[in-house]
C-alpha cells in the first residue's frame, strides 16, 4: 500500500516540487496545506504516515504547527520532518528540541527526497 | 522506494517535470529577483526602510531554498549570501554589494537550460 504524505509549506514552488518528487519516484499518495492551520486540519481529517512541514510560514509557523500536531489526540503520534533553509546550528538544535523526527533542507534533490524521509522513518 | 519504473526512465521523467514546474514558477522566482533589485537600488541611494530590507531577505531567503532544487546550486549559495547581507551597517556600500549579487543571481536564473 502506498503511503500517504501531507506536504505543509506555504511557498508553491516548494509544494509542487515536492509532491511531484514523492508522487512520481516513490509512488506514494501525496496530500498538501499551503498554511499551518490548514495543515493542523488536514492531518486530522486525513491521517498521513507522516508529515513535511516547513519551518518559516505566516501565521503559525512550522514550531507552532507541530505543537497543534502534538497537542491533538487525533495527530500526536504523526512523525514530523521539518523542511527548513536555515543552515545555522542554533536553528537546528531549536528545531531539534520539537521532538519532530528529522530535520531535512532546502533545497533538497527531488530524486532522493523520498528516500531521505524513508531512511529517517526507518520505512526502508 | 515503492515505484517500480527503471531508475534511468524515471530520472529523465522526473527532470523534464521539474522542467515544466520551473516553466510554471519562473515568474514568481523573478518577481523575488525584482524584490531584492528593488531593495539594493534603494539601500544605495540611502532611501531603504526596515520592512523592504525584511522582504528582501525573505526573498533572497525562498529563492535561497528553491533554485538548488531546480539544479541551481550556484543560485542557492548567491541567495544565501545575499540573504546574510541586508544586517550589514552601511547601506550605501551594502547596496552596491547586493546590487552585485543579484544581477549574477538574474543572469543564472536565466540562463538555466532545460535539462531534458
Amino acid at each position: 500500500m502506498a503511503r500517504k504524505i501531507l506536504i505543509i509549506d506555504d511557498e508553491d514552488d516548494i509544494r509542487e516540487v515536492a509532491r511531484l518528487s514523492l508522487e512520481s519516484v516513490a509512488g506514494w499518495d501525496v496530500i498538501v496545506a499551503s498554511s499551518g492551520a490548514q495543515g493542523v486540519a488536514r492531518a486530522a481529517e486525513q491521517r498521513p504516515d507522516a508529515i513535511l512541514l516547513d519551518v518559516m510560514m505566516p501565521g503559525m509557523d512550522g514550531p507552532t504547527t507541530v505543537h497543534q500536531l502534538r497537542n491533538n489526540p487525533d495527530t500526536a503520534r504523526i512523525p514530523v520532518l521539518l523542511l527548513t533553509a536555515k543552515v545555522q546550528g542554533t536553528d537546528q538544535r531549536r528545531f531539534a528540541d520539537l521532538g519532530v523526527q528529522a530535520i531535512l533542507f532546502k533545497p533538497f534533490d527531488p530524486l532522493t527526497l523520498s528516500s531521505q524521509i524513508s531512511g529517517a522513518l526507518g520505512w526502508n | 522506494m515503492d515505484s517500480q519504473a527503471q531508475p534511468g526512465a524515471q530520472s529523465e521523467a522526473l527532470s523534464q517535470a521539474l522542467d515544466r514546474l520551473w516553466v510554471r514558477f519562473l515568474p514568481e522566482i523573478m518577481e523575488r529577483v525584482a524584490i531584492i533589485e528593488a531593495t539594493a537600488a534603494a539601500m544605495a541611494a540611502a532611501k531603504s526602510s526596515q520592512s523592504e530590507r525584511e522582504n528582501a531577505e525573505a526573498a533572497a531567503h525562498k529563492l535561497a531554498g528553491i533554485l538548488g532544487t531546480f539544479n541551481l546550486m550556484r543560485g542557492t549559495a548567491l541567495a544565501r549570501d545575499l540573504e546574510g547581507s541586508f544586517k550589514a551597517e552601511d547601506d550605501r556600500v551594502n547596496g552596491e554589494y547586493i546590487a552585485s549579487l543579484v544581477a549574477r543571481l538574474r543572469e543564472l536564473i536565466q540562463s538555466r537550460k532545460s535539462s531534458s
